[in-house]
């Protein structure tokens, strides 16, 4: 795993009034065990991997003697699956993933959770990176709270705030049946901050306090008739209840401001970057106090009519500023002004930015327009300078795409399946989600369309038929046991597609940082797993099946040339085994270094460029892009332009010499490889051949 | 690191603060940004109103920014978080290429000045050096010289001893403690944004090292210099006997001289001493192509094993082992042999594969015996060279290029000069250098010559002709098919 949560770990475990000093996301977890969960599952995924990582971790020291089930979800429809236990059972549990992609995995047991009702409280954490990271499509989980009817939190960020609201969404998970989503945004889960501890509540039920009968009421299956009450009871009264808990206990605030005729309504994990707008145009204080009237929504699912309608009622205009299309919040007010006959204006999506991450520039504006006047001279003020920036720099500044990490396992098969495309043609790459979606980027610029984590061989089923090359679709280990194993392999088995599928297998889920999955050898909790992709293809009927060692691209290559014009049908796999490099790295780097102190003989290759042989054509770099491939002075007087240089950081891998040699580009690569303590016999050999070589040299 | 480092200072001075970040994807070689907040009022204790902390940085409203990279700094002042009014920048002026600039064929890398006039312009205050090679000086880290020179600006009201006691709280103290040291006394001494100009030194200080460098042949190396510099405008000097040290290691003084003919017959087409010059350096580098006997050469040398022990860090006492990856294609090896022998076996493999010739892939170990042999014996083929299949052919594309030189500077100066320049497009070896030569001869031939022609006809200057001819090589240099664009770009009408 990317990261030992050992000090975390200890920080969950703190008691009554201790004070815990860490992320948001640590904040979420500690309130979890605060709230006597029974059992936790989920799939990582950014910004709540941190959630998973510090229960693995935690598991063996303070969740299994509490009885807490930790599960390794093996994918998000698996976790959402999870909290079935609640539903018959009064057990709380929560689940995590990332949103929105994650909650469209679990969307078909979420569907059934949620009209089944829930007696034991159900929470999903959700990552929300709208707008800032990877892999993650421009779309609101607010929709799936809407027609599932989940509850769904969307809490101001502050440490204790978002420990609150995980309790509070537990009891009123349990008060209206319904299961709970709290929404955290990237920012809010890596936010440092301190909040003030409560006891860990050990579960009634769990692994040490189990359950003695199965409970059967077909009331509790989400089947016809069933069904049809349960909708019935989903407005009735799940609802109603969950508007009365909000009510009572007040889980909105209201921040009341002395401008009567104005206020404002927002998302609670907004307010920060509202407050500090409304400061910079001089409209609040640094403590959080503002001029103008907020209502901070800490719930966004369900509203509460009587609360909002209190809040607008006599003043002239409102705005509403709401994350992400379509604007529910916005139209719901509208409504309820117009029912009720509120006559107040109501303003958002017109004066705030219709799409996009609502990043201070976004709210800062809008409040602006809404205000008007002074607030309007102030925002000209602060930003005078923009743009001066741009005009100077002339041109775009390059970009820093993210990229394969320095002696990355997967970068060799993209060099490799360039260099192919060069000697076969270009062809059809369905890529997947994962880190070898950074192929995608530059110098490889591979893979022509995504269609969500493990689709890949899926998505290319039409194309295949359809095109005159064979295709060459993309899955790695975590996207292969997360869904590409029956939505690709075995949809492409069963249709005989006629195509290669390239497995990168390196061990760990590791874009969302190493997790154990099932190809690691062990999962989280730390059991050994037997798993094999390579005997589950076979298993699947996959005859054509080459296993290759990446890091030796001409092998590779060959292996790709002879997939791609073989006469023989069918699914053709290639499985490229290498260790991910920055675990490899992790768990090698304090080895070596114990050896070297230690006086061991200890072998350090590294790669190099003669800046005298380069010519300085770049051609490495455009099938390569390593990181520690980059560009040095050429030392020539004569030469103006930058050479290609492999510095320090260069792990040796040897990419860069294979490339250069499969793809014929130059000879200017070569490998040092310094032997650090020598045997005697070693340094005798090396001796000798100095003073041949010297004699040579001078002659 | 410097985060938390900052962090916890603020909160040993009494401060309240609030850092996030957005890692998750980004730490996979991309930049991660990192935002924090330190209220600048002590804190009242408990029970006083707390400040909200805001979680992105607002444009215009930001304090300092601190970047471990100078593009990355300039990216801040792209996005417009800077403001002459109030930020004080603390850059480190060294640079990780981009992806963008790595793969372009010529120079892409992102002019340096435009990004120290933009920190000149856009902030109140810019502390910018090289914080890499302090760190590396000061056997630290880059962070712990940035957390100095930021501790060093006095923009945040931390002392010292906080952030001293913020470092002891972490792990290898005194390594960071050495760079926040570093960091600080470097801010003290002074930094400037203007970059400090490469130190030029004088020709005849360099000419000595030439000689020593050439050994035995420095004697002729000498003479030919004094005999070159006696008829060439001074400006060229230092070009030309740059350009016969390089000739002569590469080849022989006859070599050299027949080099030295070409560049005087140029200076004599009177476009004064930059034309000479540019010629001069380009014909030089063409000149002395890398053949598989250039290569095995610059591979057995004594220097280069010292430079290698030197970049690998090799400690005393431990051995080195340097595996060369050579696959020279059968161009570069029937390219040795005498032009009268291989030219029916080029032109039969030429024919037999016409797309890519087989190559001969091999693993050299040039640190053993044996395989430092192979090599070397390979570098002693240079009395083969003048009449290799390889010379006739590089030598026939030399003298296109010539013609066009000349003709060009029958017309215009400035034209010839950028003639002079599209030599740098072929380069690289076997297949790669096969297609760039193609693409130069396009330039020539399809963009140049109906380039010149048409100004001719026009009458006019050859503006459009030297801008065209200069737009198709940036093209060409930026990408490989650059050539099909600048192709279009020409048969456009003016």
């Amino acid at each position: 795993m990317e990261r030992s949560f050992a000090a975390e770990v200890k920080q969950l475990a703190l008691g009554e009034g201790e004070i815990l000093r860490g992320e948001g996301i640590l904040a979420i977890t500690k309130a979890l065990l605060q709230s006597g969960v029974s059992y936790v599952g989920g799939y990582p995924g950014a910004p709540v991997s941190h959630l998973l990582d510090v229960m693995a971790d935690a598991n063996e020291a303070l969740l299994a003697p509490m009885g807490v089930y930790f599960d390794a979800s093996a994918n998000e429809a698996a976790a959402a699956a999870l909290l079935g236990a609640s539903i018959n059972y009064p057990m709380r549990g929560a689940v995590t993933w990332k949103s929105v992609v994650g909650t469209n995995v679990a969307a078909d047991a979420l569907s059934n959770l949620a009209s089944a009702g829930v007696i034991g409280g159900a929470l999903i954490v959700v990552g929300e990176d709208y707008g800032a990271g990877a892999s993650v499509i421009q779309e609101r989980t607010h929709a799936f709270a809407l027609k599932s009817s989940l509850l769904l939190f969307d809490p101001r960020p502050e440490l204790q705030n978002l420990a609150r609201m995980v309790e509070e969404a537990f009891a009123m998970s349990e008060a209206s049946n319904l299961p709970a989503v709290i929404s955290l945004r990237i920012r809010t889960a890596h936010m440092r901050g301190t909040m003030v501890c409560r006891d860990n509540v050990r579960p009634a039920v769990g692994m040490r306090d189990r359950l003695r009968a199965p409970a059967f009421d077909y009331a509790r299956l989400s089947h016809p008739p069933s069904t049809y009450a349960q909708e019935a009871q989903k407005f009735e009264q799940r609802l109603p209840a969950a508007r009365r808990f909000i009510a009572q206990r007040r889980l909105n605030e209201i921040i009341p401001g002395d401008r009567p005729d104005v206020g404002i309504v927002l998302q609670g994990g907004l307010t920060p970057t509202t407050l500090r707008a409304l400061a910079l145009l001089g409209l609040a204080d640094p403590y959080g106090g503002s001029r103008i009237p907020l209502l901070v929504l800490n719930v966004i699912h369900p509203l509460v009519p009587d609360e909002v309608a209190a809040f607008i009622a006599g003043k002239e205009r409102v705005l509403v500023i709401e994350e992400g299309m379509p604007a529910f919040i916005e139209q719901e007010l509208k409504a309820l002004a117009y029912e009720r006959g509120l006559g107040v204006r109501i303003h958002g999506k017109d004066l705030v930015a219709v799409q996009g991450e609502y990043v201070p520039e976004v709210v800062l504006g809008a409040i602006a327009r809404f205000m008007g006047g002074e607030a309007e001279g102030q925002l000209a003020a602060l930003t005078a300078h923009a743009g001066r920036a741009r005009a100077i720099l002339r041109a775009p500044l390059p970009k820093r795409p993210p990229a394969f990490c320095t002696g990355c396992p997967e970068r060799p098969v993209f060099s490799a399946l360039k260099i192919a495309q060069r000697e076969l043609g270009e062809t059809h790459v369905a890529a997947d989600i994962g880190c070898h979606a950074f192929a995608t980027l530059p110098p490889f610029n591979m893979g022509n369309t995504i269609l969500g984590y493990g689709m890949g061989l899926a998505s290319a089923s039409a194309v295949a038929p359809a095109f005159e090359r064979r295709v060459v679709s993309i899955l790695g280990d975590g996207g292969f046991w997360h869904s590409g194993l029956t939505a690709g392999v075995a949809n492409a088995v069963f249709n005989q597609q006629d195509s290669v599928l390239v497995i990168l297998e390196n061990g760990y889920t590791s874009a969302t940082g190493q997790q154990a999955n099932p190809s690691t050898g062990k999962n989280p909790r730390g059991q050994v797993v037997r798993m094999s992709i390579a005997e589950t293809v076979k298993s699947l009927g996959v005859s054509w099946l080459r296993v290759v060692n990446p890091y030796r691209v001409g092998d590779t290559l060959k292996t790709i040339r002879e997939a791609m014009t073989t006469a023989a049908g069918g699914l053709k796999v290639i499985i490229a085994r290498a260790e991910c490099q920055l675990e490899r790295q992790r768990r090698v780097r304090p080895q070596i270094a114990a050896q070297l102190k230690a006086g061991v003989r200890v072998e350090a290759p590294r790669f190099g460029v003669d800046p005298d042989v380069c010519t300085g054509d770049k051609s490495c770099m455009r099938f390569n892009g390593c990181p520690s491939l980059t560009l040095g002075e050429s030392g020539d007087p004569l030469r103006e332009d930058p050479v290609a240089r492999v510095d320090q950081s260069c792990v040796g891998c040897g990419l860069c010499g294979e490339v250069a040699h499969a793809a014929v580009l130059c000879p200017s690569f070569y490998e040092a490889r310094v032997v650090h303590n020598p045997s005697p016999w070693e340094r005798v050999i090396a001796r000798v051949r100095g003073r041949l070589i010297g004699w040579l040299q001078a002659a | 690191m410097l985060t938390d480092w900052i962090v916890a200072a603020a909160e040993h001075a009494g401060l309240a603060a609030q850092a996030t970040s957005i890692p998750g994807v980004a730490q996979r070689t991309g930049a991660t940004t990192y935002y924090l907040e330190v209220h600048p009022v002590a804190s009242g204790g408990p029970g006083a109103p707390r400040p909200v902390f805001s979680l992105y940085p607002t444009p215009g409203d930001v304090d300092v920014i601190i970047a471990s990279e100078f593009l990355e700094a300039g990216r801040t002042l792209e996005l417009d978080y800077a403001s002459p009014e109030r930020t004080t920048l603390v850059a480190s002026t060294h640079r990780l290429f981009a992806i963008g600039e790595r793969t372009v064929l010529g120079d892409g890398v992102f002019p340096d000045a435009r990004l120290r006039e933009a920190a000149r312009a856009l902030t109140r205050r810019t502390v910018a050096f090289d914080a890499l090679a302090v760190a590396r000086a000061a056997g630290s880290e880059v962070n712990a010289v940035l957390l100095g020179a930021f501790a060093a600006t006095g923009a945040v009201p931390i002392p010292d001893s906080a952030y001293e006691a913020a470092i002891r709280d972490g792990v290898a103290a005194e390594r960071n403690l050495a760079g926040f040291k570093a960091g600080r006394e470097t801010v003290a001494v002074g930094t400037s944004l203007d970059p400090s100009p490469p130190a030029a030194r004088p020709w005849p200080e360099r000419r000595a090292e030439r000689v020593a460098a050439l050994g035995r042949r420095g004697g002729t190396f000498l003479d030919l210099c004094t005999a070159a510099e006696a008829g060439l405008d001074p400006a060229v000097h230092a070009t030309v006997g740059e350009a016969l040290a390089r000739l002569i290691d590469y080849q022989d003084r006859r070599y050299a001289e027949r080099c030295l003919a070409l560049v005087r017959d140029v200076a004599a087409l009177g476009g004064g001493p930059r034309l000479t010059e540019r010629f001069a350096r380009r014909l030089a580098v063409w000149a002395t192509y890398e053949d598989a006997i250039r290569v095995a050469d610059l591979k057995t040398r004594r220097a280069r094993f010292e430079r290698i022990r030197t970049e690998q860090g090799a400690p005393p006492g431990a051995t080195l082992v340097v595996t060369d990856y050579l696959k020279p294609d059968l161009d570069e090896i029937y390219g040795i042999l005498p032009a009268v022998i291989a030219r029916p076996i080029a032109r039969w493999a030429e024919r037999r594969w016409p797309e890519g010739r087989p190559t001969i892939g091999q693993h050299v170990r040039t640190t053993t015996v044996t395989g430092f042999l192979r090599v070397w014996l390979l570098a002693r083929l240079r009395v083969l060279r003048p009449r290799s299949l390889r010379a006739e052919r590089e030598w026939a594309l030399i003298e296109r290029w010539r013609a066009a030189v000349r003709a060009a500077a029958a017309l215009d100066t400035d034209l010839a000069v950028e003639i002079v320049e599209t030599a740098t497009i072929v380069r690289g070896y076997g297949e790669v250098r096969r297609r760039l030569a193609a693409t130069f001869v396009r330039l020539l031939d399809e963009i140049a010559a109906p380039a010149i022609d048409r100004d001719r006809a026009a009458g006019g200057d050859y503006a459009r002709s030297r801008a065209l001819v200069a737009e198709a090589r940036r093209l060409v240099l930026t990408d490989e098919n650059g050539i099909e664009a600048a192709v279009a770009l020409a048969a456009r009408p003016a």
